[in-house]
């Protein structure tokens, strides 16, 4: 599997070469391919993206997401989701098709401030994202700590079949829930596990780019404090920015 | 403004400016990305004795609502100085000055700001002079585009900033304070350097039209030096992790 | 305003759980403040300055100089403002515009407590008699928010206003005329200290940050002088303190203040010092 990487910024021609242009990236002149973003580019078989390491969540169909309660109206509840947009969460999701706006009080359900893991149900350019509760294992959140990282490294923290959080999780002792909006919440009974799994999500968020990256995780939740010093040089440092301008 | 007497040397017989640069020298500049907790993005640069900072906040949500485009995203940009930014001191409120040059950082900005992609929303740019000294809206150009770059909104470019002008009948590169009061022209510029565009362009001033062919070059150049410098910021933000500022900077702060 | 921001709740019952047990989120002390940091002449182009930061909160104070006509009741007296602004890139949630009312508050709370403290003798800031006085004005930008704006203020416009550097105006065809080359330090006296304390539940935190501020039911700013006298006063917030409560707080920013007042005693013009 041969994946070409490169650190990026904004207008930073990735390659002139015949590929497609993927996720954050612009055509300039028919041929060069632009990252749009600060990030990592990414040219992996005929195609080119770039992993953005910073920016909002923009919402996807499907998407599980950590929203915050932000206000309420008669008939619905609005969530911050870290992205461009706010959730849209109907009463009626809550309190079923028979919701009556006088009789049933949305406070006595979701209160400003709560956090709830959520579903996005239905997003498109021309509406805010309306997202659901009312399945197995969304609704409200009850106890945990949130931990914020960027959306972009969310795959990373999961891991390849989600190998990265069990490891924590199976370290730590630890329940987390993940939204791909990068808000991450980690529950544990244990005060130690808790700060272990928070450090280790840190950890990832701010080394997403790096080798062998589960294996300093793993160091790390093994070791008897804290994270080892971070020496290693990633694969990609010698080979950025050669070709920036051509 | 132009051909005003000069009562300093602003040009002496070895071709070196009042405050000791050669005519196609920029000032010292630093650009450092981040350091601002609660903005999505930021920036803060020092351009000569300019002392700047910008944030950005979005896209989000635009408030009054009807502001808000169902085709596309809005930005909103304010430039604004410190009381005690300039010489004598300025009242808060925004002058028609600031207005102006609000307007044409936000028109420099527009080109390379992917506004399209994020309908009904606003891209919010605070620019907040601390210290002036000529040619603050360059400097601010250059800094607002970084915190653009921070807060990970997509750009077709970076957008840098740099003035030229002339003194003493000559073409000069970075317009400093003096030269911009007793010099000849002055000709802020602000330019894409990959999509090779100019996106902000004003002249105060007198020039041949030779001259200002040379101004308009010379501002290309200062740009590109500037460009530099802000790759330069986001680099040392985003890729220079070890270096214990690295990361993304805003999560995993404590 | 950041008032209005929203913390989410398992933080808040975080917060108040360890309360009661006697800690702090960030392992504080219930009387400890964030680290302070006081860096003066931050802006050379002003006639003094000081970018101070208290954690994550960050203000940057410029005094500027100027002659100015007195007030018609005090024409013996030179003019001393003090105002604060919080800049829209300091959090999402504020507005440019015209300042709203928390913003006027912590302006004339940071005015007053320094006003009060008489720590700048206005009489001698004249230049002429009922025609002409030197105004002097510390104008503070909160730059980034993380709770407790009115000390953060009040200690950027105390150490900006020590390290000023005056100009000096004479009286000439009934003018001010500025008197070249001659410079000379603001007539500055005791330091005035706030010292910012909230109430949650039972607890009296000193230097809130943003999250305690956000779980806050009442707050008071207590300014003290040089003396260890108490020189000005602000309670705020949506409920109240009992007698016992103030009586401690009077205790807390007089023993906290004097802790504080040492940082500034090495600042004057000209020491271009970072604390």
């Amino acid at each position: 599997m041969d994946v070409r990487r490169r650190y990026v910024i904004p207008g930073d021609t990735i390659t002139s070469g015949p590929y497609r242009p993927e996720q954050n990236v612009t055509l300039v002149g028919g041929k060069k391919i632009v990252s749009t973003v600060v990030g990592v580019s990414e040219i992996y078989d005929n195609t080119v993206k770039v992993i953005p390491l910073a920016g909002k969540y923009i919402p996807k169909i499907n998407d599980l997401v950590v929203g915050k309660v932000i206000r309420h109206t008669s008939l619905s509840w609005e969530l911050d989701i870290n992205s461009c947009y706010v959730g849209f969460l109907p009463a009626t999701d809550v309190f079923g098709r028979d919701f009556s706006a006088h009789a049933d009080e949305l406070a006595t359900k979701l209160r400003t401030g709560d956090l709830v893991a959520a579903r996005v149900a239905n997003f498109d350019r021309t509406r805010d994202p309306l997202v659901t509760i009312s399945d197995r294992d969304l609704g409200k959140i009850d106890s945990g700590d949130l931990v914020e990282i960027a959306p972009g490294r969310v795959p990373r923290l999961i891991g390849k079949r989600g190998t990265m959080i069990q490891t924590i999780e199976t370290a730590t002792n630890s329940v987390i829930t993940i939204g791909q909006n990068g808000r991450v919440v980690v529950a544990c009974d244990d005060a130690e596990g808790l700060l272990k799994a928070k450090k280790a999500i840190r950890m990832v968020n701010s080394m997403a780019h790096s080798t062998n990256l589960t294996e300093k995780v793993k160091e790390m939740l093994e070791s008897g404090n804290g994270a080892p010093r971070e020496t290693t040089t990633t694969t990609i440092t010698t080979e950025r920015r050669e070709d920036d301008r051509e | 403004m132009g051909g005003r007497e000069a009562t300093m040397v602003l040009l002496d017989e070895n071709g070196i400016r009042c405050d000791g640069r050669k005519v196609d020298e920029t000032r010292h500049v630093m650009i450092r990305a981040g350091g601002l907790k609660n903005a999505d993005g930021s920036a803060y640069i020092e351009f000569g004795d300019n002392k700047i900072v910008a944030g950005v906040f979005g896209p989000r949500d635009v408030h009054p609502k009807h502001m808000s485009d169902t085709d596309t995203g809005i930005l909103r940009v304010r430039y604004h100085m410190e009381p005690f930014s300039v010489g004598e001191r300025k009242n808060p409120a925004p002058s028609r000055r600031e207005i102006e040059i609000s307007k044409v950082i936000k028109e420099a900005l527009e080109p390379a700001v992917m506004l399209e992609m994020f309908p009904r929303t606003v891209v919010d740019v605070f620019i907040e002079v601390l210290q002036a000294d000529g040619g603050t809206r360059c400097a601010a150009l250059s800094a607002a585009s970084v915190a653009l770059a921070d807060a990970g909104i997509p750009m077709r470019d970076m957008v840098a900033g740099c003035a030229a002008g002339k003194v003493a009948d000559t073409v000069i590169l970075d317009v400093n304070n003096e030269e911009d009061q007793a010099g000849q022209a002055d000709m802020p510029m602000g330019y894409m350097p990959t999509l090779e565009k100019i996106t902000l362009l004003q002249l105060d001033g007198i020039l041949t039209p030779e001259e200002y062919e040379k101004c308009v070059e010379f501002g290309i150049k200062g740009c590109m030096q500037v460009y530099e410098l802000q790759k330069k910021a986001l680099s040392e933000k985003y890729f220079d992790g070890e270096n214990g500022r690295g990361g993304s900077g805003r999560s995993q702060k404590r | 305003m950041a008032e209005a921001a929203i913390i989410d709740s398992l933080k808040k019952a975080r917060i108040e759980e360890l309360l009661e047990q006697g800690k702090r989120l960030d392992g504080r002390a219930f009387d400890e403040f964030r680290e302070i940091s006081i860096e003066t002449s931050a802006i050379p182009k002003a006639n003094g300055s000081a970018r101070v930061k208290i954690g994550d909160t960050e203000v940057v104070c410029g005094v500027k100089i100027q002659p100015d006509r007195p007030f018609p009741d005090s024409g013996d007296k030179g003019i001393f403002i003090c105002t604060a602004e919080m800049l829209p890139l300091s959090h999402p949630t504020v507005e440019t515009g015209p300042p709203g009312p928390h913003v006027i508050e912590l302006a004339r709370v940071v005015d007053r407590g320094i006003r009060e403290s008489h720590m700048i003798d206005v009489s001698q800031l004249v230049i002429k008699e009922n025609k002409s006085v030197v105004g002097v004005f510390a104008d503070n930008v909160v730059v980034d928010y993380d709770g407790n704006l009115f000390d953060a203020c009040s200690f950027a416009a105390t150490a900006a206003l020590r390290s000023t550097r005056s100009p000096k105006w004479e009286f000439k065809d009934d003018a001010p005329a500025l008197v070249e080359g001659s410079e000379a330090d603001l007539p500055v006296g005791t330091i005035p200290v706030s010292v910012t304390m909230v109430r949650i539940g039972q607890h009296i935190l000193v230097d809130p940050n943003a999250d305690e501020w956000q779980c806050m039911d009442a707050r008071i700013t207590i300014t003290t002088n040089s003396d260890g006298n108490i020189c000005a006063l602000q309670k705020g917030g949506h409920n109240g303190f009992t007698l016992e409560q103030i009586k401690e707080c009077g205790k807390t920013s007089v023993r906290i203040g004097a802790e504080i007042r040492k940082k500034f005693d090495g600042i004057s013009a000209g020491s271009d010092a970072k604390q």
